[in-house]
């Protein structure tokens, strides 16, 4: 299947998901306790690179995602800290009886990267798309909830999840993104949104692939007079609410963007936390419209559903447009 | 010509109305309208040129609101104590019940009428009135150079009303006119509070005007606010609103988010020091009297509307 749309030139600037089998490797040379498993799809996946690194700690188990996970449990309970690598949708539905009540419902120290996830796998049809996972993987009680936005970012993540005990997701794409963070990340913390951009219109709240399109669009917006603050919320679970209404309160317009179905996402956390503040604001959602998406590459898709930077800078001036309730008098106080 | 109209606006609509301000503020003043139930009004007569009248009009707005069409004028009037015919409840009233509840601010607003309020037009029967021969007049006036006296009406039937108006008039021209910040802190901040809602109502009426300048910025502007804030003193500092050409005035904070542009002063003396020019604006932001919270080249255009506000009415 061919689905590299990018030049060389592109490569050397694009972030992989080899970051993240690099910053495994790091990890695991610190820390012996750390095994890896796979389920056939170790070179897709490129937890391969932790196996040929250290091989007589990484299990591959077949294409049998139950057991994978069940295996991670059993490796947990041992006193190990299993990072288990395959597909979102493997992990967030073959998988799940096996997620729920061996690894979160037992509070296991399971760390699960789910790669290819939201439609980065556009070409290869819906069973390997996975727009449900941040809905079902936040419901999963005790689990946090990771969606970086690059490569750089995601290498934070897996750190970060080793030292947090209990079972975490991390949620990442098929390995060709852009690179959001050029330099140094700005500090990188479980649960703390990073501000990429400050505004006073609207605040798009984004996470994993759709970041790097908030701020192409925040870009264009700033062309036009419209000034975005810009929210990587790379922590799905527990969310930073105190960025959300801080947002609500400073800027009362929310647009948010995820590689995932609009309902049962990051929208509609953001949602829940904005409603909860009982003050008035504008709000919209974007993503894979609670359909089953067509095959295609990854970007066309974004851009079909209305979800790239076009359309990211499509939706805000569509909120910029709208009038608040009750808020239209013109009067000069006299 | 137009400037004229655009002047007498600023007075009219903007100026006029920080009188309830001072009366509020200076007991003496207040004690000379308290128990009067009247109206006073401000006006002046349209240019009788039918050309130059359409444009006045345009530009004056609400101002013209009540005007005879045969011989339009543009005015601002005054009720005091709810002008007259209305009346203040007896004891036992809803007011006092409401008293007796515990609930004042309700009670003050459903019983008691204020000491001065302002409306935009005029009123069919003033108890009395000033009124200028046309724009420039009532400009010149304002301005403190006056070209003559306005027709007084009114005066020798209530000269108690009269000579009210009068010293509140005069102490309110004191207080714009003022040359120098007052020292005593109790005038600064009232000084400061006038300023700060002339400037805002100033360039909102602009923009309702339809000047060119103030359009323009506000026909291009998404939902936003803008508003000067005194650190420590939300009552004195004023905001306004813009939304693709439409405009609101208003005095105290914005609370219903952070304003998208807020010019923020750390006291009333750091205040009046820029908008009396006794401050270089640039010194006052790099020592800290004065922060921009928001990107510079919106400050940069509201300065120039409120340097635009400055040319009018000064």
């Amino acid at each position: 299947m061919s689905g590299l749309t990018y030049t060389m030139l592109d490569t050397a600037k694009l972030s992989t998901a080899e970051v993240y089998g690099q910053a495994l490797c790091e990890l695991g040379a610190e820390h012996p306790e750390i095994v890896g498993l796979s389920a056939d799809l170790a070179k897709s996946t490129k937890i391969g690179l932790f196996g040929e690194r250290f091989p007589e700690r990484f299990f591959n188990l077949g294409i049998a995602e139950q057991n994978l996970f069940g295996v991670a449990a059993g490796m947990a309970k041992a006193g190990l800290v299993p990072f288990v690598s395959t597909f979102a949708v493997f992990t967030a539905m073959r998988g799940l009886d096996q997620v729920h009540t061996d690894i979160c419902y037992q509070g296991l120290d399971v760390k699960m990267i789910a790669t290819h996830a939201g439609l980065s796998f556009g070409q290869a049809g819906s069973t390997h798309h996975c727009t449900e996972d941040l809905a079902i993987m936040r419901s999963m009680a005790g689990l946090t909830v990771l969606a970086p936005a690059d490569g750089l970012e995601t290498a934070l993540a897996v750190r970060a999840a080793y030292e947090r005990k209990g079972p975490v997701y991390i949620r990442i794409n098929r390995g060709f993104d852009q690179r959001v963070y050029e330099g140094a990340h700005p500090g990188f913390e479980i649960g703390k949104a990073v501000t990429l951009r400050d505004g006073g219109d609207i605040t798009i709240v984004a996470c994993g692939a759709t970041v790097w399109r908030a701020m192409e669009a925040a870009k264009v917006l700033a062309a036009e007079g419209l000034e975005a603050r810009v929210l990587d919320m790379h922590t799905i679970k527990p969310l930073d609410e105190e960025a959300v209404l801080r947002a609500v309160r400073e800027t009362r317009r929310i647009l948010t963007v995820e590689d995932h179905n609009v309902v049962g996402g990051l929208g509609s956390a953001v949602a829940e936390v904005a409603a909860g503040s009982g003050l008035s604001f504008s709000f919209k959602r974007l993503g894979v419209p609670d359909c089953y998406s067509i095959i295609g590459l990854h970007e066309d898709l974004m851009a079909h559903y209305g979800y790239d930077e076009n359309g990211i800078a499509a939706a805000v001036r569509e909120i910029m447009g709208r009038d608040f309730e009750a808020d239209e008098n013109w009067d000069d106080e006299v | 010509m137009s400037d004229d109209a655009y002047a007498a606006r600023i007075f009219l609509r903007s100026a006029l109305p920080l009188l309830p301000l001072v009366v509020e503020a200076r007991p003496g003043l207040a004690r000379g309208f308290a128990g009067s139930r009247a109206v006073f009004q401000v006006s002046a007569r349209l240019s009788a040129d039918p050309g130059l009248r359409e444009a006045e009009l345009r530009i004056l707005g609400d101002c013209c609101r009540g005007a005879d069409p045969a011989a339009p004028r543009a005015g601002t009037h005054f009720l005091v104590g709810g002008g007259p015919g209305s009346e203040a409840p007896a004891s036992g009233g809803a007011g006092t019940a409401l008293r007796a509840a515990g609930t004042a601010p309700a009670a003050e607003a459903a019983a008691e009428p204020p000491l001065l309020k302002t409306v935009p037009g005029l009123h069919p029967a003033p108890e009395l009135e000033l009124e200028f021969g046309d724009l420039a007049a009532l400009d010149a006036f304002f301005r403190g150079r006056p070209k003559g006296l306005p027709k007084i009406r009114g005066a020798l039937r209530g000269p108690g009303l009269f000579l009210s108006v009068l010293r509140s008039l005069l102490a309110m021209g004191a207080l714009l006119g003022a040359k120098e910040p007052p020292a005593e802190p109790g005038e600064a901040a009232l000084v400061t509070r006038l300023y700060l809602s002339l400037l805002s109502s100033g360039i909102s009426g602009l923009n309702k005007a339809g000047h060119p300048e103030a359009a323009a910025w506000a026909r291009k502007s998404p939902d936003r606010v803008y508003a000067w804030e005194v650190e420590g003193r939300p009552e004195l500092g004023a905001y306004v609103r813009v939304k693709a050409g439409n405009s609101r005035s208003a005095r105290g904070p914005w609370l219903r988010s952070r304003p998208f542009f807020a010019m923020r002063f750390d006291s009333p003396a750091s205040a009046l020091g820029v908008l009396l020019e006794k401050d270089d604006m640039i010194a006052a932001t790099a020592e800290g009297r004065l922060s921009m919270l928001g990107a510079p080249e919106y400050g940069a255009a509201l300065g120039e509307l409120m340097k635009l506000v400055g040319r009018y009415a000064k």
